[in-house]
C-alpha cells in the first residue's frame, strides 16, 4: 500500500518539521537517514499517526489517517518503537497477543485465532519456541524481534520501524535488514525505516530519505540519489563512495 | 516458566478460586460471638433454600445466620472483590505497581462523602451517593494535579498524596462539627468495620459492586494492552483516552461503595494483585479475576478473625495495615522485576 505525505507540518519547541511532499513505495523499504535531530523518528512518527500532525495529512492506500479511528488505523498501520517501557514482565505470547487489539472488541479476549496469528507473527520473526519466555528476560535483539511480531500480529500493510538495528551487533544487524526485506518481499508490506547505518541503507533499501534540519534534502532509489555531495551536505563530514563488485560502499 | 506445569498451576489456582469463598462463607457463618453449631447452620439454610416446611418450625438461628451474619460476611466478600480488582486495574492502566486505591485519593475522597453524608444529611440519602461523588472528584484532582505526566510513575503517586491529604483535612473538619454521637460513630466506621451491615445497605453497595466487578472482569485483556503505555496502545488500534476513562470510573464507584459501608480500609487493593502476580505471572486475564476471588477470601478471613479474635471488636482497617505494611515492605524488597 502507498504512503504519501502531503504538507506535513509538525513542531514541537524551536524544533519544526516541515515534509512538502513525500511517497514512500509500495512492497519496498524505504530507508529515512540523516544526522542525530535531523527529525528521522519525529517524521516516523507522524507518518504513522503515533503523533498528531498539526498541518497536512498522511495518506494510506489513499485513505486519510487523520479521520480513521485508532482501530482502523491500527489496520493500515504499524509503528514499531526503539524499545517499549516495560512496567509488567508479560510473557512474549501475551506481548505479541496485544497485537491484535485492533481485531478484538473491547470486552472480549483473543480467540484460539488471534494466539495461531501471534505464534505465526513469532516463528516468522524466528522465534519459535519463544511464548512461554518473559520478555524481561530476552535479549536486546530477541526483544526487537518480538517488538517486530507484534506489529505483524497486527497485519497491517505499512510497518513504521524506529532505528531497528541501533545497538545490535553486525550479525543481529544483517539478520533485522534480511527479515525487512522478506517483509516487502514475502508479504508485500511497505515498509518504512529510519537507520544510522548508511551501508545498511544503502544495501537493503529500495529508496533512501535524506533529511536534515526538519526537511527532506533528497529522496529516491540509493543509485540514483547518492552522491558525495549530498552526503556532505547532510552530514557535514567528507564521505567517499566506492564502487565494488556492483556494490556501493561508503568511505569515512 | 515453564509449559504445561505452570497451565497446570494455573488451572488449579481457577478453581481454588472458584470453591475458596464459598467454602470460607460456610465456615465463617458457623464463627461468631454466639456459637452455631455446623449441623444447625446447614438446616438452618438447607431449609432457607428448599421451602416447604411451616414457618413456625423456623430454626432458632435463623435470624443470627441471616439478619446478623450473612449480610456482614456478603459485605466481606463484595468489599474484599471489589477493593482487588480496582486495585489490579488501576495499576495496569496506570502501568504502576503502587497505584491503589489509597494511593489515588479514592478512600479518603469517598470517606469524606460518606462522612459528610452521615453528618449532615442522615439516613435520608445513602451515604455511597455522596462517596461516588467525592471518589470521582478525588481521581479528577488527582489526574489533573498529574497532568500530561500522569503516565509516570512519581507524579501520579505525589498527586495521590496531595489529594488523599486534602480529604483527610477536610474529614476533619467534618468531625470537628459533628455532635459526640455521631463523631464516635464516625471515628469507628472510618477506622474500617463491617459490623453495621445490614440489608438496606447493601441494597445498593452490592450490585454496584457486583456490575463493577463484572465489567473489570470483562476488559482483563484490554487492560494488557492499556498497560504498555498510551501511545503504544494507541498504535495497536485502541481508543486510550475511552478505555481509560472508562475503567477509573467503574474502579472508583466500586471502591466508592465498599468504601461508604466499610469504611476506610487500605492495603487490600496493593497486597492482593501483587500476591497473584506472584504465582501467575503479570497477565491480567488471570490477574483480575483471580484477584477478585482471593481478595474476597483475604477480607472475609481478616473480618473473621476481627469478630473472633479479641472479646471486643478489632476494627478491620487497623488488622489490614498491621498487615498490609510489612508486606508491602517485603514486596519492595524483593521486586528485583520478577513478576512487575
Amino acid at each position: 500500500m502507498k504512503v504519501q505525505v502531503r504538507a506535513l507540518t509538525f513542531s514541537y519547541g524551536l524544533f519544526t518539521l516541515r515534509v512538502p511532499e513525500q511517497d514512500f513505495g509500495e512492497a519496498g523499504i524505504t530507508a529515512i537517514v540523516g544526522p542525530n535531530g535531523a527529525g528521522k523518528s519525529t517524521f516516523l512518527k507522524c507518518a504513522a499517526s503515533v503523533l498528531p500532525v498539526s498541518r497536512g495529512a498522511v495518506l494510506v492506500g489513499g485513505r486519510d489517517m487523520a479521520g480513521l479511528s485508532a482501530r482502523a488505523r491500527a489496520r493500515l498501520a504499524g509503528y514499531v518503537p526503539q524499545e517499549p517501557s516495560f512496567t509488567f514482565n508479560y510473557q512474549v505470547l501475551d506481548f505479541v497477543l496485544t497485537g491484535r487489539a485492533a481485531f478484538i472488541p473491547a470486552f472480549s479476549s483473543p480467540s484460539r485465532r488471534d494466539i495461531e496469528i501471534a505464534e505465526e507473527s513469532l516463528c516468522f520473526v524466528g522465534l519459535e519456541g519463544f511464548s512461554r519466555r518473559l520478555f524481561l528476560e530476552l535479549s536486546s535483539g530477541e526483544r526487537r524481534l518480538v517488538l517486530i511480531a507484534r506489529t505483524l500480529a497486527q497485519q497491517p500493510a505499512v510497518l513504521l520501524l524506529d532505528e531497528p538495528t541501533t545497538f545490535l551487533d553486525p550479525r543481529h544487524e544483517v539478520g533485522m535488514m534480511e527479515l525487512l526485506r522478506r517483509l516487502a518481499r514475502e508479504k508485500q508490506k511497505t515498509v518504512i525505516v529510519t537507520l544510522h547505518d548508511l551501508d545498511m541503507a544503502v544495501k537493503y533499501a529500495d529508496d533512501m530519505v535524506f533529511m536534515k534540519g526538519g526537511a527532506v534534502i533528497a529522496s529516491g532509489p540509493p543509485r540514483d540519489v547518492l552522491s558525495e555531495p549530498l552526503l556532505k551536505a547532510v552530514y557535514d563530514i567528507d564521505m567517499g563512495i566506492v564502487r565494488t563488485n556492483g556494490r556501493l560502499v561508503i568511505v569515512r | 516458566m515453564s509449559g504445561s506445569r505452570t497451565r497446570r498451576t494455573t488451572s488449579l489456582l481457577f478453581i481454588l478460586a472458584a470453591v475458596l469463598p464459598i467454602v470460607l462463607l460456610a465456615v465463617s457463618l458457623n464463627m461468631g460471638a454466639y456459637p452455631v453449631p455446623l449441623k444447625a447452620v446447614w438446616t438452618t439454610v438447607h431449609d432457607a433454600l428448599v421451602p416447604g416446611r411451616p414457618a413456625a418450625e423456623a430454626s432458632p438461628y435463623a435470624d443470627i445466620l441471616f439478619r446478623i451474619r450473612l449480610p456482614r460476611l456478603l459485605l466481606a466478600l463484595f468489599a474484599g472483590a471489589a477493593l482487588a480488582v480496582s486495585g489490579a486495574s488501576l495499576q495496569a492502566i496506570f502501568k504502576n505497581p503502587l497505584v491503589f486505591e489509597f494511593s489515588l485519593g479514592i478512600s479518603y475522597g469517598a470517606a469524606f462523602g460518606a462522612a459528610l453524608s452521615l453528618v449532615f444529611l442522615g439516613r435520608g440519602m445513602p451515604a455511597q451517593v455522596s462517596a461516588f461523588f467525592f471518589a470521582i472528584l478525588a481521581v479528577l484532582l488527582v489526574l489533573l494535579i498529574a497532568g500530561r505526566s500522569s503516565s509516570q510513575i512519581i507524579s501520579v503517586l505525589l498527586s495521590g498524596i496531595i489529594v488523599s491529604a486534602l480529604f483527610q483535612a477536610l474529614l476533619s473538619l467534618v468531625e470537628f462539627f459533628a455532635n459526640p454521637y455521631a463523631l464516635q460513630a464516625l471515628i469507628f466506621w472510618l477506622m474500617g468495620s463491617l459490623a453495621h451491615a445490614t440489608w438496606s445497605d447493601l441494597s445498593l453497595t452490592l450490585p454496584v459492586i457486583g456490575l463493577g466487578v463484572v465489567i473489570l472482569i470483562l476488559l482483563r485483556w484490554r487492560m494488557n494492552v492499556l498497560s504498555l503505555g498510551e501511545d503504544e496502545a494507541r498504535s495497536v488500534g485502541v481508543n486510550v483516552r475511552q478505555e481509560k476513562i472508562l475503567i477509573i470510573v467503574v474502579a472508583t464507584l466500586t471502591t466508592a461503595a465498599a468504601t461508604s459501608v466499610t469504611g476506610v480500609i487500605n492495603w487490600i487493593g496493593l497486597i492482593v494483585p501483587h500476591l497473584v502476580r506472584m504465582m501467575v505471572g503479570a497477565d491480567n486475564r488471570k490477574v483480575i479475576p483471580l484477584s477478585a476471588s482471593f481478595g474476597a477470601c483475604l477480607l472475609l478471613v481478616a473480618d473473621d478473625i476481627a469478630r473472633t479474635a479479641a472479646s471486643f471488636e478489632i476494627p478491620i482497617g487497623i488488622l489490614t495495615s498491621v498487615v498490609g505494611i510489612p508486606f508491602f515492605i517485603i514486596l519492595l524488597k524483593r521486586s528485583g522485576k520478577v513478576w512487575l
